[in-house]
């Protein structure tokens, strides 16, 4: 037991420090860090949803929604907060549907770790497809120039997974939280 | 080791002639992973940095405690403590870059440089010479990481720190080697790199000898 002790004696007080310094770090800094997180959902809410000044969140089964609404209080549009696999790790996401739940405005993806200069093509332009399609429509991916009318959306070339992804994200959006947002006005 | 040599000699071979990545080819992981831009580059640099400091200086302050055979348990709570406070401080205050480099910051923890360093050189020397080499070390990775990022971004991004550098129908034409942002781009840019410093090594020790 003596032994036990001489031997160990620093590892454990070595634990304990350590672990109360991280603790402390943990505390002081974790604020800011879910400030951060929540300034880069509420930026792309902002891109997704056209004219929105406020927002009210709620959940539908485990996906954050927030009700958009301009200066004047009156609804213009939905931002759902998703995520689904990827192809190298977890995609996130914000999708802006209208008022009326029948097109959507936007999407922007918030995390992705695909490819660099292949698959992270998700987080930039390549997404403004998406606007202005119908959400009665079921998205598929197709190579080379596609239909928006038929919820088509062009895959990004090299990252075709990647692109598939994305839409199946959108897709369980559509079929899974969409047909609920008429409840929450 | 032997208290020979001053410690500004430490830091310098740290920095050149021992090279943590371009002499030693040690923690090759963060180097191909993250060198595909300048930034990337820069704040795994700095991490890592902050973590080997912490490191030695804590080895070093306890060099005659530690007994020999639990010196790597204590090398290795002491350096995953910091990379986690490492890990939340880049969240907290430079959050975009942290979710760019991803995982690849909680995992400095295995960063084999920092525990070589604790074991070739704090447990056996003084503060002052622990910090030292830890400085050396660590801006002698930061470097060779930027290296890697200002080529790998350059020729595939057009950018570097992301400002546009080469001529705008060069990165809109497509013509930008997209191949250097991805993995083969970084063995290509760190072979290149490691032979025109092993060219240099041979040169100056043939200069040496005349």
């Amino acid at each position: 037991m003596k032994k036990f002790v001489e031997e160990s004696w620093l590892v454990l007080v070595m634990g304990v420090i350590f672990a109360c310094l991280l603790a402390g770090t943990q505390t002081s800094l974790s604020a800011r860090i879910a400030e951060n997180q929540q300034r880069v959902l509420l930026q792309a809410i902002g891109e997704v949803v056209p004219g929105v000044e406020t927002t009210e969140e709620f959940k539908i089964e485990s996906n954050q929604v927030f009700k958009c609404l301009d200066k004047n209080g009156e609804l213009v549009g939905w931002a759902v907060d998703a995520s689904g696999g990827g192809f190298v790790d977890k995609i996130r996401l914000v999708v802006g549907i209208r008022a009326d739940g029948r097109e959507i405005t936007g999407l922007k993806v918030i995390e992705n770790l695909e490819t660099p200069g292949l698959g992270n093509k998700i987080e930039g332009p390549w997404a403004e497809q998406y606007t202005g399609i119908s959400t009665d429509l079921s998205l598929t991916v197709i190579k080379g120039d596609a239909d928006p009318a038929r919820g088509e959306i062009s895959a990004i070339t090299g990252a075709t997974w990647s692109s598939r992804y994305v839409t199946d994200i959108v897709n369980d959006v559509l079929t899974r939280i969409r047909p609920k947002l008429a409840e929450q006005q | 080791m032997a208290e020979n040599g001053s410690n500004l000699q430490q830091f310098k071979e740290g920095v050149f002639s021992n090279n943590p990545v371009l002499v030693q080819l040690l923690g090759m992981c963060p180097t191909l992973a993250v060198t595909n831009s300048l930034e990337n580059a820069l704040v795994m640099g700095m991490a890592v940095t902050f973590v080997v400091v912490m490191s030695n200086l804590i080895t070093s302050l306890l060099r005659n405690l530690i007994k020999p055979h639990v010196r790597i348990l204590i090398f290795t709570i002491t350096i995953a403590t910091f990379v986690t406070i490492a890990d939340l401080a880049l969240k907290a205050y430079l959050f975009d870059v942290a979710r760019k480099l991803g995982a690849f910051v909680p995992l400095i923890i295995v960063n084999c440089i920092i525990i070589c360093r604790a074991e070739v050189v704090a447990i056996k020397s003084g503060v002052s010479r622990s910090l030292a080499d830890a400085l050396g070390i660590g801006l002698g990775f930061t470097m060779a990481l930027c290296i890697l990022g200002v080529v790998r971004e350059v020729l595939g991004s057009g950018t570097l720190l992301n400002q546009h550098v080469l001529p705008r129908d060069f990165i809109e034409g497509g013509h930008t080697w997209v191949i250097m942002v991805l993995p083969p781009g970084a063995f290509l840019t760190l072979g290149a790199v490691v032979g025109v410093v092993n060219h240099l090594r041979e040169r100056r020790a043939k200069g040496g000898a005349a």
